[in-house]
């Protein structure tokens, strides 16, 4: 059977996203209970979505009101639910969400954004988080939180004055204007849909550990599902020949001779290194065959002609950390000014589950020309499979994808190439399926 | 011109599995299937590429050194590639055996100076503590015919394989005598390989009539050579261009 020319879906663990809704009145503590929440996880993919990043930029008229404290912004009009329905939509979808950034200083956008990438569990947090029947069409769990109306007040006092620089009359003035006859007209009715209402806000430990009780279970759904993705794209992979589009280099004597140097444990970790290196340079220099050339006439010396290439566009490197950074040496001996973002994946020692904990990619991947992917070993797949999905989510068209890795097994590559047809391997040896991740233990020496 | 009127090979260079039209024109080394014993680096767009760069007349030095380095490199490993080898079993980390190979046989290193010096960079870049000897052959004024000048070899030279190191092959003149002053220490011809980034046709042909045990192995078969010797269209003069321009 062959899986050549056939894609099968993956879903990673960001796939579908949950979203929990937090709302409740000004200062009713909904932060607080949304931070103790994540706090309790610890988790990278557990995130808070603030809805105070989703106020309207103000026109001139409308900031000079806000000024003298009579612009209303606690009611439903103030807040961009258009925009927020379609960021929802693609945290939902596992897609790059850019969620705008507000200021209060100048009542409006800022340029820069902040980026929600791959979270596995979201809170949404907002006065009017159980307002939008679009909102509330992805919520898995609606949470009311509720408050004593002075504690709310004096709340709301030492926060605007402390932390947004307001005077004590202005807030006074704001409160009795529009936050008071908008709860009742808008917060309130909120409660009648909430799954669940929480009060005294952050003093109430047990309705807190209740909601992380909740989260908990669904990351270790979401977990098990992952796996058994993993492990139903590895049935689909068992029995096929090695996909075309994974190439082997050559077992030449040298390369074989440097394998043997390579796997002997009796072997001096300089030896190691310096062989590896040796390795990684003929490996980058075959994964560059892959960019993209055009024709290109030279003038030598003496004024000979000579119809050349040159290579279109710019070639970047991800490292998958920890074991890709064994890859930089050799890398920066072929492309010694390569653009390198990095991405840790760490795969689960208990589950065996590989987790994205940490991204940094080059502003612009989505434009290079080719993107090599570096990760000395393939394993199981279940960690590449990763990488790549994260960086087609990022933009990169797969077939400006090549992953350079020194070992990998059969299996593992057919999995990855299931899913990404048109993405390339380069692999120095084909090893076992499910190897020990040996290598970067011992080039880093721990 | 004499040799460069022919006109040059070109075709589509790309890897078997690219597409078609997804192969950029460009011109390629000549092949040469009738003299034994000459390797030429497979033609990727990789290495085009690199030989368009060092033969631009507007590359700087340090462009030029870097990427004749890589192409360097290249010749090195395939190079070692002619070396024997014996197996080797080993257990890998993961408790597995492999059947690797253990290279065997000592080697050396030998550059004619001064560009063939440029070139021992590369090879130390694949074997750390290679042993390196010189010999210097210049151009007699009066005859016009190499003249070796001076050299200075490993002792135990005759024990070794020797990697000739020297990027330009035009006539073959220099190369051939250094062959002759390496088999005068005692080293067999078979166990010399001349390593070389741009040979010209006729400088090919006849190092392999002559010393047809040698094995070349080289980046880039050229058109021809120009009325000065010169090779076309070549890149100028290497050690010039590495060393002082």
């Amino acid at each position: 059977m062959s899986i050549q020319g056939r894609r099968t879906h993956y879903q990673p663990p960001w796939g579908n996203a949950n979203i929990i809704g937090v709302a409740g009145s000004s200062g009713s503590g909904k932060t607080s209970l949304a931070m103790a929440i994540v706090a309790s996880m610890n988790l990278p993919w557990v995130v808070i979505l603030s809805m105070d990043s989703f106020y309207k930029p103000l026109t001139p008229e409308q900031s000079a009101m806000a000024y003298r404290n009579e612009y209303d912004f606690d009611s439903p009009e103030a807040i961009d639910f258009d925009i927020l329905v379609e960021r929802l939509k693609d945290i939902k979808a596992g897609k790059v969400a850019e969620v705008p950034m507000y200021s209060f200083a100048k009542h409006s956008r800022l340029e820069q954004t902040t980026t929600i990438y791959s979270p596995h569990v979201v809170i949404l947090e907002g006065i009017f988080a159980l307002h939008d029947q679009r909102v509330l069409d992805m919520l898995d769990l609606k949470i009311f939180a509720e408050a004593d109306s002075d504690l709310c007040l004096s709340r709301r006092l030492v926060r605007d004055v402390k932390e947004r620089g307001r005077d004590i009359e202005g807030c006074i003035k704001q409160w009795f204007g529009f936050v008071k006859p908008n709860f009742y007209k808008y917060v309130a009715p909120q409660r009648e849909i909430a799954d669940l209402i929480v009060p005294r806000g952050i003093e109430n430990k047990v309705a807190i550990s209740m909601v992380a009780d909740q989260v908990r279970k669904t990351l270790k759904h979401k977990s098990a599902q992952h796996q058994m993705e993993l492990r139903r794209l590895g049935q689909i992979a068992e029995d096929s020949p090695l996909h075309g589009n994974a190439k082997v280099l050559e077992q030449t004597s040298q390369v074989k001779g440097m394998h043997t140097m390579l796997m002997d444990q009796g072997t001096s970790k300089e030896d190691f290194v310096f062989y590896f290196d040796r390795m990684v340079a003929l490996l980058i220099e075959t994964a560059v065959d892959f960019m993209p050339f055009t024709p290109r006439q030279v003038y030598t010396p003496q004024n000979n002609l000579y119809m050349g290439l040159k290579k279109e566009g710019e070639v970047s490197a991800v490292v998958v950390l920890r074991g890709g950074s064994a890859f930089e040496t050799g890398l920066r001996r072929t492309i010694p000014d390569c653009v390198t973002g990095r991405i840790l994946i760490q795969t689960n020692y208990r589950t065996g589950e590989p987790e994205l904990h940490y991204r940094a990619l080059p502003p612009n991947i989505a434009q290079h020309s080719l993107v090599l992917v570096l990760d000395p070993q393939f394993s199981s797949g279940a960690a590449a499979l990763m990488a790549v999905q994260v960086l087609v989510d990022h933009g990169v068209p797969e077939e400006r994808i090549a992953f350079v890795t020194y070992a990998a097994g059969r299996v593992g590559m057919n999995r990855v190439l299931s899913v990404f047809p048109e993405i390339k391997i380069v692999v120095a040896r084909i090893g076992d399926d499910m190897e020990n991740r040996w290598v970067e233990t011992k080039y880093l020496g721990c | 011109m004499t040799g460069g009127s022919e006109t040059p090979p070109s075709q589509c260079v790309g890897p078997e599995y690219r597409p078609a039209t997804q192969k950029p024109t460009a011109t390629v080394s000549k092949p040469l299937d009738q003299v034994p014993n000459i390797h030429i680096l497979p033609q990727t767009p990789q290495l085009i590429a690199l030989l368009t760069m060092i033969r631009d007349k507007n590359t700087g030095r340090a462009d030029f050194i870097f990427y004749s380095n890589r192409i360097i490199r290249l010749l090195v490993e395939e190079g070692l590639n002619h070396l024997p080898v014996v197996g080797h079993e080993i257990t890998t980390p993961v408790g597995r055996t492999y059947a690797g190979v253990k290279f065997e046989g000592k080697i050396c290193g030998v550059s004619i100076m001064r560009a063939g010096e440029s070139m021992e960079q590369g090879l130390r870049d694949c074997c750390r503590s290679v042993r390196i000897g010189k010999i210097l052959i210049q151009r007699d004024e009066e005859t016009s015919k190499p003249k070796l000048f001076y050299d200075k070899l490993p002792e135990d030279i005759a024990d070794r394989w020797v990697l000739l190191l020297d990027p330009m092959l035009a006539t073959g003149g220099s190369a051939l005598m250094a062959v002759e002053v390496l088999k005068s220490r005692g080293v067999p011809e078979e166990h010399i390989l001349f390593l070389n980034l741009i040979a010209s046709p006729e400088g090919a042909k006849r190092f392999a009539e002559q010393v047809p045990k040698v094995r070349v192995v080289t980046a880039f078969v050229d058109q021809g050579l120009d009325e000065k010797n010169y090779i076309v269209p070549g890149l100028g003069d290497f050690g010039d261009r590495f060393y002082t321009l």
